[in-house]
């Protein structure tokens, strides 16, 4: 080697030459390897862009809905019951309360269809149109809107009061062209009156296309689909989210702690440890049905419950944040824990004075994320029963209720195609939305906590 | 700059041992240990150790990389405890009371040897709260102008309170790596220990920092037992009235620090002295 060396002409020059040719080669590995880089950014990106485009663009439109503006007659000859029975000192409380409970069941039972059947052709006395036709160009909650405001104030009783109510969802669909227009009226699902209808009304400014706050406020419903809502799916998933944190998270870091900070390390705590990230790597459907047979059938807590939901999504959450936190604590250094302990902290003291504070940034993550992934989970959802048609906004975790991802899944199976096509996409879009806002909180509380430490 | 340079000259007094070379034989022994081993798993660190550290006098232990200074250091604490597969035998006496005595409380041990550690490690806490946080756990203060008094005084007696009496609420971490060490051994003499072990507690830090510390050692020494493992011959030469080397395990020489630099017995010594080994 030695000798090689020394009998090469000028051995300084030829080592020059060797790394000059290789230097070719690793520039181009290099420039080669940022382009490929680059290049699968751009298409992930691109993707993830196409995504968002197409689900947007579908999706907004059934945020603006057409509503019919009109000017309803709260007729003294239709409504029933009269005016509202009054307190007085004369009647005893008994016979207010029957007086009231009559008069509200007059107002119920009254022919609310014909109201709102006045107030349509108010606008248009000379148009011949049938009642039925008439109807179908306004949601079939339509009744019940007019007779809701009614009890809210029923002073109306014999006047004419502005009214906006929501047009079906055919009527939404003929309008805005998600049916197809040039279909024979065989195909179409409104008659040829109703139709001719609805296009004079939008151009008369009758009908316009109003924001549609009640896709946040109402429940969902079968039959006036065009008032279908996610408030009933958006507090079942809440009320499972709420499940989630107040069990996950303090199962999920006492694991952790107890774990990193205390077990011993043998082969039982090894087993545990496996078996913790291969719980992390189980299909969702699997803690479905555990769900069902545990929860429900051995447990016996009510089918189709946000409780049963959370429990579920409670275990799918644990790992997550279990290996989350372990590795935060790892990540503390060693030096903490020494100082703590030589000034004769105990165990205790050292990991909740010390250890845990500095992890809280990366436990919050965690927290956060496991969440936002159990926000979006279905099919154990719907394997212990969620999936049910439920009327009603759920007033504790106990009550029937169903989750915005499956609201999405019922969505995209409806009959009603052209409205609902659209209609998937909005609650895929408030279901993102309140994803990247749950994560932006991530990221803000994690770099405000970081900050501070 | 004047005030730096000033600080080096009277680290220069310090070097010229105030103390007789004599008396740190007669100064009573407030810790022995005999024949202490200590294992890591299947490998042995320390064979049959036994050494007398004398009261209020400093003893410092010498030895190339590796041959197991800090690892006895940590026995005197018992903060080898806390490290998986560490055993050990023989026996440390803190003034006769046996530190391995299973009745003994780790935690009160703790709170009479303190340590100072080679990378200051404040918490990430104010400057306060750091030196406090030792009274609080062991109860040592009744009321908070207690408390206050104990973080005042010690920080005083570890030279840092003229520096930082106006930001005891600023994060600990803020502070210099020098003046970081200082609010360590602060920390440490808030709990009111006997002994204080530091281990190589200025490798991290620059030659003024040092010099410092250094310093701050000589002034302790008066009121506490101190044990400090140094790789620089230097210092154990400085701040030191006893020096024990330590060689591949095994303690091969202790005795008077000037002794051991002027006059050591064994070969080994001589060797590690004259930068032979190392
Ligand atoms: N935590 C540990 N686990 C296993 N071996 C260790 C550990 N700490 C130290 N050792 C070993 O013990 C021996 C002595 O180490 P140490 O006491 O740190 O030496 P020194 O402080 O003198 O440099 C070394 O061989 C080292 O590898
Ligand atoms: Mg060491």
């Amino acid at each position: 080697m030695t000798d090689t060396l020394l009998s090469a002409a000028s051995p300084g020059s030829r080592n020059r030459e060797q790394v000059r040719k290789g230097l070719r080669r690793r520039h181009r590995s290099e420039v080669l390897f940022r382009w490929a880089g680059i290049l699968s950014i751009v298409a992930a990106l691109g993707f993830v862009a196409i995504l968002f485009g197409m689900i947007l663009s579908k999706g907004m439109p059934s945020f603006w809905q057409s509503t019919l503006h009109l000017e309803a007659y709260f007729d003294p000859e239709l409504i029933e019951g009269g005016p509202q029975p009054q307190r007085e000192d004369s009647n005893s409380d008994a016979d207010y309360q029957r007086a009231y409970s009559n008069w509200q069941r007059a107002v119920t039972l009254s022919n609310w269809n014909t109201v709102v059947e006045t107030a349509i052709r108010a606008q248009v006395p000379e148009f011949e149109i049938e009642t039925g036709d008439l109807l179908d160009l306004v949601t079939t909650a339509a009744r019940f809107q007019l007779r809701d405001q009614y009890f809210a104030n029923p002073d109306v009783l014999g006047q004419t009061m502005p009214v906006s109510i929501l047009g079906s969802a055919n009527t939404d669909n003929w309008l805005k062209g998600t049916i197809d227009r040039s279909q024979p009226d065989a195909r179409q699902q409104l008659a040829p009156e109703t139709r001719q209808l609805a296009d004079q009304f939008l151009e008369q400014g009758i009908i316009r296309f109003d924001f549609a706050g009640h896709i946040f406020t109402n429940v969902d419903s079968r039959s006036a689909p065009a008032s279908a809502g996610l408030a009933g799916a958006f507090m079942g998933s809440l009320y499972m989210m709420m499940v989630v944190i107040v069990l996950a998270v303090p199962i999920g870091v006492a694991s952790a702690v107890y774990l990193e900070e205390f077990a011993p390390k043998n082969r039982w705590t090894d087993l545990i440890e496996v078996n913790i990230n291969n719980l992390a790597a189980v299909p969702s459907i699997v803690f479905g049905l555990l769900g069902a047979a545990v929860f429900i059938n051995y447990f016996g807590l009510p089918r189709s419950a946000p409780i049963v939901g959370g429990l579920v999504l409670t275990l799918m959450t644990l790992p997550t944040i279990i290996i989350a936190t372990r590795s935060s604590l790892r990540a503390v250094p060693p030096s903490l824990r020494q100082a703590a302990l030589g000034l004769g902290a105990s165990r205790n003291q050292t990991v909740f004075h010390h250890v845990l504070p500095m992890t809280f940034p990366g436990i919050l993550t965690a927290t956060i994320i496991g969440v936002a992934q159990a926000l979006g989970e279905t099919a154990p959802l719907l394997l212990i029963g969620m999936s049910a048609f439920i009327a009603n906004i759920p007033s504790s975790p106990m009550d029937s209720a169903t989750a915005l991802p499956v609201q999405i899944y019922l969505w995209q199976g409806n009959e009603n195609r052209n409205f609902f096509e659209a209609r998937t996409s909005a609650a895929i879009i408030v279901l993102l939305g309140l994803m990247l806002m749950l994560n932006a909180i991530a990221i803000f509380l994690r770099s405000r906590l970081e900050k501070r430490a | 700059m004047d005030m730096i340079a000033g600080k080096i000259k009277l680290t220069s007094k310090t070097v010229d041992q105030s103390m007789n070379p004599l008396d740190v034989l007669e100064r009573e022994t407030r810790l022995s240990a005999r024949d202490v081993t200590v294992h890591y798993g299947d490998k042995q660190a320390l064979f049959g150790i036994s050494i007398d550290i004398p009261d209020r006098a400093v003893t410092s232990f010498i030895g190339p990389s590796g041959c197991g200074k800090s690892t006895f250091l940590r026995c005197i604490n018992r903060m080898n405890d806390t490290i998986e597969g560490a055993r050990v035998g023989g026996s440390i006496k803190l003034d006769g009371d046996d530190v391995y005595d299973p009745n003994l409380d780790v935690v009160e041990l703790r709170a009479r040897v303190g340590m100072v550690f080679q990378k200051p490690n404040p918490f990430p806490k104010s400057i306060y709260e750091n030196v406090a946080y030792g009274p609080k756990i062991h109860g040592l203060a009744r009321s908070r102008t207690d408390l206050d008094e104990i973080v005042v005084s010690s920080l005083r007696k570890a030279g840092l309170f003229e520096e930082v009496k106006d930001r005891l609420n600023e994060p600990g971490t803020s502070l210099s790596g020098g003046q970081q060490q200082r609010l360590c051994i602060a920390r440490a003499i808030a709990v009111g220990p006997q002994v204080i072990l530091m281990d190589e507690p200025c490798s991290a830090l620059d030659p003024i920092a040092t010099a410092i510390i250094e310093e701050l050692i000589d002034e302790l020494r008066e009121n506490y037992t101190i044990v400090i493992v140094t790789h620089s011959m230097q210092q154990a030469a400085r701040v030191s009235q006893k020096t024990a080397f330590f060689h591949l395990g095994k303690l091969i020489e202790e005795g008077v620090t000037e002794d051991i630099f002027t006059n050591p017995e064994h070969k080994q010594t001589q060797d590690y002295i004259m930068g032979r080994i190392g």
